[in-house]
């Protein structure tokens, strides 16, 4: 019994010590650690909507839909989306800027794991520069990569179907 | 005493004037046909694959083995086998390098680095185009239409049936006389019989690899069809891809195939099955390649659940 | 001071945590696809082992040997938490490259192995000293791994392009590719040491 108590209290000593040093560590690094996703996520924002100086989340149960965009005379612009559908190996993330008049201004994949130096083609420039100024019903006619079918068409489907409801929500808008 | 109890490697031979080299060379023989149909079908670029193939195959082995100080034994016709397995399983218009790395790699990583001849765990031609199709899959997937001569790319029909078009014009004549896309030896399913015949009736292959094997993927394919069971197009299934090449010419590869009879049974089983479910439900197309690789690895286990019985001894379990 | 060299040399090379102990394969083979990140994952899994190893050596003699188990661990995870944190605070590309694998040093098995055979046993500067060695030990074999796959799976070296026009081996990228790189340089390093011997 006296053993046990030893071995329980040494432990919970260890524990503790454990437990502060964390406690310590984790309020220095936290404020930098939210900084940085916040400013990830503007450089995002503004990279997709390029002309919005300012973003203010659309929120439903507590989760982010989208993201509205206005300028500097607080006009509304247009909407930053993200979309996800499921590629030939991973599911493939994308955000995706989308005017008030209903064209794309530009995508921008957010993770995938597809097959390297073909499906992982998509997250390149050239293909993501394929969606720029397009209406959101002509995006079923964005080009496939050759030889990365499945990788193109899930962003592409997922891209064009997100679209289509965000327009339906924002269509209103002013 | 000690001197005279030599173990050697695989193959084992028991008839009287054979050996391994000429075995070999009769295997290369049998293979004549279906690469000549291949070049007639795709054109000289198809030669040049296979002439490729085969002399680096052959450098890569001299020079391993120079290096090495080990015997060279580049005439015995086991890298000509490899070299040319792997150019006709490449397509006819891929660029120069590639059988070249790939017969290095077949011959390098797949073969001498375990030893040599004998030794290797895995088929080294599939090893080679394994290694390539993982590689370089934008080459390895772009083929030729037959008879085109110029570069016009043509899709597999099995291809074509992972995308889920309808095959309307492609015959099984087409299919068996090699009028399709593909690579260079596999198209043409009537020459790859012919060297298969001349094989199995000198007894160098038995029928009960290719026999098993061929047999599972028909009823396989036949039972899980398409529209609902035994509704399956089983002769489409085993006239397309590499499955008469590979069945015939690489599942019974003596080093990686197991021993015994019932063990042949097992082995064209796996590899049967393996094939069918990758081709069906899997990712790739075509699954001969990696059902037989699959199930070499296997192989050391298959032997040893089916040894044969000393005689006058009882089964023992392993 | 001579002892205290050889324990730091003797990780680099003789009991090199990767190609002679063979420990902490499941790392090594995920991470190296680039140098950078098996720089990354050698810095990060040196640091949590040079904390642990120095603390237990510290604690051996107040650690009671039946539990001496769930006591490294809360000592390792908490190295490992601390790393995570540093690496999420001022790298976020690295700890989003090296992913999952950051958390999973807690099970390297580098770590609890050398805690175990080394520093609950010996002395807490002789521990320090060792915990050096395998840790650039094991940075160096990320090293070597990474950069063979990297110039050959994408034809670059620290993101710089150095094949152009070469169509990398893709292969060399995908994780077959690195137990291909692992097996041929395991060998190579046997031959030699057979040579030496």
């Amino acid at each position: 019994m006296k053993e046990m108590m030893r071995y329980g209290f040494t432990l919970a000593v260890i524990c503790v010590i454990a437990s502060g040093l964390l406690a310590a560590v984790n309020s220095l690094t936290q404020p930098r650690i939210i900084a940085r996703a916040q400013a990830e996520e503007d450089a995002a924002l503004s990279q997709l909507l390029p002309r919005a100086s300012s973003f203010t989340p659309v929120k439903s149960g507590g989760e982010v839909i989208y993201y509205k965009g206005y300028d500097k005379d607080n006009k509304f612009l247009g909407a930053v989306f993200k979309a996800s559908g499921k590629g030939y190996s991973s599911v493939i993330e994308t955000m995706a800027g989308l005017t008030k008049d209903g064209r794309i201004t530009a995508i921008k994949i957010v993770s995938q794991n597809e097959t390297p130096g073909l499906g992982s083609k998509v997250a390149e420039p050239n293909f993501m520069l394929r969606f720029s100024a397009k209406d959101v019903r002509e995006l079923s006619r964005v080009q496939a990569i050759t030889g990365a079918t499945i990788s193109s068409t899930a962003v592409i489907n997922s891209v064009a179907g997100k679209a289509r409801e965000i327009e339906e929500l924002i269509k209103n808008e002013r | 005493m000690k001197d005279k109890l030599k173990v050697s490697a695989a193959p084992h031979l028991h008839k009287k004037g054979e050996s391994v080299s000429k075995i070999m060379w009769m295997v290369v023989l049998s293979l004549i046909p279906a690469g000549a149909a291949g070049v007639f079908i795709f054109g000289l670029n198809a030669l040049r694959v296979i002439i490729l193939g085969v002399v680096s195959a052959v450098v890569t082995e001299a020079l391993l083995q120079l290096f090495t100080k080990n015997k060279i034994t580049i005439l015995d016709g086991s890298a000509v086998i490899t070299g040319l397995l792997l150019a006709y399983n490449l397509p006819a218009d891929v660029p120069f390098w590639l059988p070249i790395i790939g017969s290095f790699f077949s011959i390098a990583i797949a073969k001498q680095v375990f030893g040599g001849l004998g030794q290797n765990i895995f088929n080294p031609a599939l090893a080679g185009r394994v290694f390539l199709m993982a590689s370089w899959p934008k080459y390895m997937t772009t083929f030729s239409a037959p008879f085109s001569y110029d570069a016009v790319t043509s899709a597999t029909p099995l291809a074509l049936l992972k995308e889920g078009k309808i095959l309307e014009h492609i015959s099984y004549w087409n299919l068996f006389l090699g009028k399709r896309g593909g690579c260079i030896g596999e198209v043409c399913i009537l020459a790859l019989l012919a060297g298969a015949a001349f094989l199995l009736l000198k007894g160098y292959i038995s029928w009960h690899i290719p026999g098993s094997y061929i047999l599972t993927v028909g009823l396989f394919t036949y039972i899980f069809g398409p529209r609902g069971f035994f509704s399956g197009d089983w002769l489409f299934h085993v006239l397309s891809g590499g499955l008469i090449l590979g069945a015939f010419f690489m599942a019974t590869d003596y080093v990686t195939s197991p021993l015994t009879r019932r063990g042949h049974i097992v082995f064209g089983l796996g590899c049967g099955l393996l094939t069918a479910v990758i081709r069906l439900w899997g990712g790739y197309p075509e699954g001969v390649s990696y059902a037989i690789l699959m199930m070499n690895a296997a192989t050391p286990l298959i032997d040893r659940y089916t040894k044969t019985r000393i005689y006058g001894t009882k089964f023992s379990n392993p | 001071m001579k002892k205290l060299i050889k324990e730091f040399l003797k990780g680099i090379i003789k009991e090199n945590p990767t190609f002679v102990l063979a420990l902490g394969l499941c790392p090594t083979l995920a991470v190296s696809v680039s140098v950078r990140n098996g720089i990354g994952m050698g810095i990060a899994a040196g640091f949590v082992l040079l904390g642990s190893n120095v603390i237990i050596a510290m604690i051996k003699n107040i650690v009671p040997e039946r539990i001496r188990i769930p006591c490294y661990i809360v000592v390792i995870a908490t190295f490992v938490t601390i790393a995570e944190l540093m690496l999420k605070a001022y790298s976020p590309v690295l700890n989003r490259a090296l992913g999952i694998y950051v958390p999973l040093i807690v099970v390297n098995c580098i770590i609890l192995g050398r805690a175990e055979a080394y520093a609950s046993k010996n002395s807490v500067i002789n521990s320090l000293f060792d915990a050096l060695g395998m840790g650039l030990g094991f940075t160096l074999a990320l090293i070597l791994i990474s950069g063979i796959r990297e110039i050959l799976g994408s034809g670059k070296l620290f993101g710089y392009t150095i094949m152009g026009g070469v169509e990398p081996a893709l292969l060399f990228i995908m994780p077959s590719g690195a137990l291909l790189v692992i097996g041929l340089l395991l060998g190579l390093f046997n031959l030699f040491k057979k040579d030496r011997a």
